[in-house]
């Protein structure tokens, strides 16, 4: 791979804690200095995991959802196994538009792996298995025995009728949670039509209807970017398996059987269209990048970009258009002269939207996204730019938390990545690595958990049940 | 369990047996998991209300504070101002409480209190004693200010997890900026990277929920859940933990930093086609599903994902559609993936699409054994069998404001099945109980209290 | 983009995402003139201009110089509806979409029972 001729980051250093409270009171750095004191990033390691006792088996392939869900367990602590098939999880060949270029290579191996499966590979060990033959079944229950947690994926019923779904395997390990995850559900009226990856939960669950331009204004249902509706549910499914694991713990001594998909997730959060559409009818219809309940609050162009504003109060409308005045107080002047405008409420009408917003716009054509923010943080207004990637990655207060951050991989080399959300205290969520090769972990976890002999190895490599099967000559 | 039951349980089908296993109308002969558990709500907004509402659902005992009479800012946005749940409180009934309150605080009792006055932090100190969790989401350092902070609270209750979730965290050079969820997304990178194509004129797209607010309040459910394992495993203590929603929204972001830090290339918009596989992708068709309906909603043209990006998947679409040229000429993924391949392929679809209902091209797909999801909207999802069944949306018989149609949990336990018991009360609601019961007022303070507006 | 009509002095409101970047014509929401303009990037480079022909585009919203609303088919764009109808103040509903009660209308303090609807209390 040729070497990439990309500047360091950080591209402009960290600030340091004198920088960014310099000018400041005792008094009023003092709060600020103390949360630093008790959760910055840098101590994670002195501290204890709080999931350090729970042993997961990531059996989910060709999905984000399950891995979502196991990392987040993996950055609390757990130990997590990813099973894959052998060859490798298939999400793993994933690159942007195909280009080889951008995966990212194991130094020893030459292995492959592209910049999705990589940054949700963290904390995670991996392990072939070959759950299509029976031997591979059998594997699996004996690493049950040992395990608190079981995520899956396959097709409704599939790990049933090959006797390792939850009915059988709480035969062998009552203490199981056994969680199975997908886009739609494993019982339903649609659990036999195929689901298998995002963005189609998003399709069915009315996100992709509810968000992008409306009709009106040129635009078409949009889809998320991401399988954001794989990371809602993974969440989702993630709250099941620690709600169980404190029930087993406090109550029961036992595990039980959770489901999660991507698309209920997403129901859950779609917050008032179920109660609107059974009050009086409504369907809920795409508004852009607008707000149908609050103006303003909107992103709107501006001279370098996009800018977000927001303001429901009154007061804050008064200070946004102040701001305005400044310099346009003709603008000011006809928005504080306008009597539909007056009552919070009345600004919510459609006609009034595209008023406030064609104004807001003669001002914002004048500023760029960092101005704009400057003058109306002056008013204690909520505004900031729409950022793409490569300004988050050297926006100074995300470098400064750690939001960003860069790991130097043994296998893969430098690699910048999204850091764990979760901060704390005393058991703050962390990365120990990022990445693993296809079965690196076969060795460790087959012999420390199962026993694994010499022969045993050599026998389920040649018969497929731990390695790819040869391919025939023809 | 009972032998034979436990045996029938394993000769039933596996269909039978999960649709009894998980049927949500049973949920309330099933225990809770967090019985027992006691969780402060003093947040407004979605982000920590959502949060403290997942516990909720879960068996914990939820008291939510809110300012008195008017609550909090939430009960007044609703959407195009018209539906509203009356009354708002019982001291203002002629108002309602508008519905971007609902989904972020069912299961819960609600109090009020006003946290500005020394006797009402006094009353949060009492209810904080006996609880468990303390979520809040206001200015970093309000709640210190006010002695009702973690470094004061833990005083008073090692055990107590102290939950702050915000925008920008407490701590750095943005700290004291305010934040909305689309702040959220704009400044996290996952809105620069939705919408249509940027060479296509397209611009970026919000997504439509408050996702940075909802899915925000969940990671930090996340973090409490754990916390809460810990301190009653192996700790016996409480902690602090802090959410910012704009780090959760970079921690989304699938590829891009990796991308980035290595070859220094920025995600770009790529509108409802994907980035990595083809097709997988979501196309127009031509014709409206309902052209007689009033609604403007359904008498727009319907759309459909359609995902057939393994080869022979490929293929046999080409076979459907009934085009031997495309078959040919993008038979192998690696090309099929590039850009302008999909700027062919995707138009290829739609033309093909043009004369049809999302329905009836689905049904042209199932038979081939294709992958594909219509784009429904929500009242196609509110009246679909498949999620009336599972219970992701369902009838509530609500105590206080009838009948509701109102989202389920978001996922499905078998043993302790989180549940929904009502959408949500008026401001205030629960005094008497929650503020006589724990914080040990008598009928005289309550009284007193609730002329001065104190609660 | 705020176009004020040098004819009729209608204020028509040309919303930021559609008129961003656009050449074209609009038409004046008040007296029907048409108008050829170009914007970069929010900016008006050229024009507005009288024009001949058919508006490309109509406003999104228009309003009389004493702030008097004009909307409607042919003078501005649609807006986007949820309802066949739409009126944006609160609507007082009795029945919901399946005919059952749900206390979406206002109160007065004699029919609450504690905080709770009489009516619901009541299983109306």
């Amino acid at each position: 791979m040729a070497t990439p001729k990309v500047a360091p980051w950080p591209a402009i250093p960290i600030l340091k804690p004198d920088e960014v409270y310099a000018g400041l009171s005792d008094q009023a750095k003092e709060y600020p200095l103390f949360l630093e004191s008790i959760t910055r990033q840098e101590k994670n390691f002195e501290k204890p995991e709080a999931l350090s006792r729970l042993r997961v088996l990531d059996c989910t392939t060709r999905m984000m959802i399950g891995h979502w869900c196991s990392s987040m367990l993996s950055e609390l602590g757990a130990e997590v196994i990813q099973v894959e098939p052998p060859g490798g999880d298939p999400l793993r060949q994933n690159t942007p538009f195909g280009r080889k270029e951008y995966m990212f290579q194991d130094k020893e191996t030459g292995e492959e792996v592209g910049g999705q499966f990589l940054h949700e590979m963290r904390n995670k060990l991996s392990v072939t298995l070959n759950l299509e033959t029976e031997e591979g079944r059998e594997i699996l229950k004996k690493l049950a025995v040992h395990s608190d947690v079981v995520i899956e994926n396959g097709p409704p019923g599939q790990w049933d009728a090959w006797g390792i779904g939850y009915r059988q395997l709480r035969e062998i390990n009552p203490r199981l949670i056994y969680c199975w995850v997908g886009q739609r559900g494993q019982w339903g009226s649609l659990k036999d039509k195929p689901g298998r990856l995002d963005p189609v939960a998003q399709a069915a669950c009315g996100f992709v209807h509810g968000t992008g331009d409306p009709k009106e204004f040129g635009g078409q249902p949009t889809r998320s970017a991401l399988w954001v509706a794989d990371h809602v549910g993974g969440t989702a499914a993630a709250m099941g398996i620690l709600a169980a694991v404190v029930y087993r713990e406090n109550v029961s001594g036992e595990g039980q059987f959770i489901e999660a998909t991507a698309a209920e997730a997403i129901i859950r959060i779609l917050d008032y269209s179920w109660g609107w559409y059974s009050m009086d009818g409504s369907i809920r219809p795409r508004y852009g990048n607008w707000d149908l309940a609050i103006n303003i609050y909107a992103v709107n162009p501006c001279k370098d970009g996009y800018m977000m504003v927001g303001g429901g109060h009154d007061r804050l409308w008064y200070r946004i258009w102040r701001t305005v005045g400044d310099e346009q107080p003709a603008v000011e002047e006809d928005i504080l002269g306008d009597p539909h405008l007056r009552e919070v409420t009345e600004r919510l009408a459609h006609d009034m939207q595209v008023k406030t917003y064609t104004m807001l716009g003669e001002w914002l054509k004048d500023n760029p996204r960092s101005e704009a923010e400057r003058k109306l943080s002056k008013q204690q207004v909520a505004s900031g730019g729409v950022l793409y990637v490569n300004e988050v990655a050297e926006y100074p207060h995300f470098k400064y938390r750690g939001h960003v951050a860069e790991y130097d991989s043994p296998h893969y080399g430098k690699i910048l990545y999204g850091t764990t959300p979760f901060l704390q205290h005393k058991t703050p969520g962390r990365l120990k690595w990022l990445g693993r090769p296809t079965g690196y972990d076969n060795q460790d976890v087959y012999r420390r958990l199962l026993g694994f002999t010499r022969d045993d190895f050599t026998r389920l490599s040649e018969t497929g049940v731990t390695h790819e099967e040869e391919e025939e000559e023809l | 369990m009972a032998r034979e039951t436990a045996a029938a349980k394993q000769t039933q089908s596996f269909d039978e047996y999960c649709r009894e296993t998980f049927d949500f109308k049973k949920a309330f002969g099933k225990p809770e998991a967090l019985k027992g558990y006691r969780v402060l709500s003093c947040t407004q907004y979605i982000l920590g209300p959502s949060c403290a509402s997942y516990l909720a659902e879960l068996g914990a005992e939820v008291i939510k504070i809110e300012a008195p009479r008017r609550g909090e800012a939430m009960r007044h946005t609703t959407p195009f101002n018209e539906p509203f749940l009356y009354p708002l409180s019982r001291w203002v009934p002629e108002r309602g409480t508008g519905l971007g309150f609902l989904g972020a605080n069912p299961n819960e009792y609600f109090t009020s209190v006003d946290f500005h006055r020394k006797e009402g932090q006094d009353i949060v100190k009492k209810l904080a004693a006996k609880s468990d969790v303390f979520v809040e989401n206001y200015r970093p350092g309000t709640f210190d200010r006010w002695g009702i902070g973690y470094r004061q609270l833990k005083e008073i209750n090692p055990r107590l997890v102290y939950a702050w979730l915000g925008g920008f965290g407490g701590w750095g050079p943005g700290r004291v900026r305010a934040s909305y969820d689309i702040l959220g997304q704009s400044q996290g990178g996952n809105f620069g990277m939705t919408g249509k194509q940027e060479f296509l004129g397209g611009a970026p797209a919000k997504h439509t929920i408050w996702l940075a607010d909802y899915w925000g309040g969940m990671m930090a459910a996340v973090q409490i859940l754990a916390a809460l394992y810990w301190r009653d495993k192996i700790s016996g203590e409480g902690t602090f933990t802090e959410y910012s929603q704009v780090h959760g929204v970079t921690r989304q972001l699938e590829y891009a930093l990796p991308l980035y830090g290595r070859h220094g290339i920025t995600r770009e918009r790529w509108g409802n086609w994907d980035t990595q596989l083809c097709v997988h992708g979501i196309i127009k068709c031509g014709k409206s599903s309902y052209p007689q309906s009033e609604n403007p909603q359904e008498q727009e043209e319907g759309y459909i994902l359609i995902s057939a990006y393994d080869d022979k998947d490929f293929a046999r679409l080409c076979q459907t559609v009934g085009d031997g040229n495309l078959a040919g000429k993008y038979a192998k993924q690696d090309i099929r993936i590039q850009a302008k391949s999909q700027m062919e392929i995707y138009p290829w679809l739609e033309k093909w699409a043009a004369n049809k209902t999302k329905e009836e091209v689905a049904a042209i797909l199932d038979k081939a054994n294709i992958i594909n999801q219509p784009v429904w909207n929500s009242k196609e999802v509110a009246n679909n069998p498949h999620w009336l069944e599972r219970g992701a949306v369902r009838w509530l018989d609500d105590p206080t404001y009838g009948d509701l149609l109102h989202q389920g949990p978001a996922y499905m336990m078998s043993e302790t099945p989180p549940r929904l018991k009502w959408a949500l009360k008026p401001v205030g609601a629960d005094n008497e109980e929650i503020l006589g019961k724990l914080a040990g007022l008598s009928a005289e303070d309550l009284r007193r209290l609730e002329e001065q507006e104190c609660i | 983009m705020l176009l004020i009509c040098s004819g009729c002095k209608t204020k028509n409101f040309l919303d930021p995402y559609p008129f961003w970047n656009f050449k074209g014509n609009t038409k004046c929401a008040g007296c029907g003139k048409i108008w050829r303009l170009e914007t970069s990037n929010g900016v008006c480079v050229a024009g507005p201009e009288a024009a001949d022909g058919k508006p490309d585009l109509l406003p999104g919203f228009a309003e009389k110089p004493d702030y008097s609303a004009i909307s409607g088919p042919g003078l501005t764009r649609s807006a986007p509806r949820a309802r066949p109808t739409s009126v944006c103040k609160p609507i007082p509903i009795e029945k919901n979409v399946r005919g059952k009660t749900v206390s979406g209308h206002p109160l007065k303090k004699e029919d609450l029972v504690g905080s709770r609807p009489r009516f619901i209390q009541e299983g109306m």
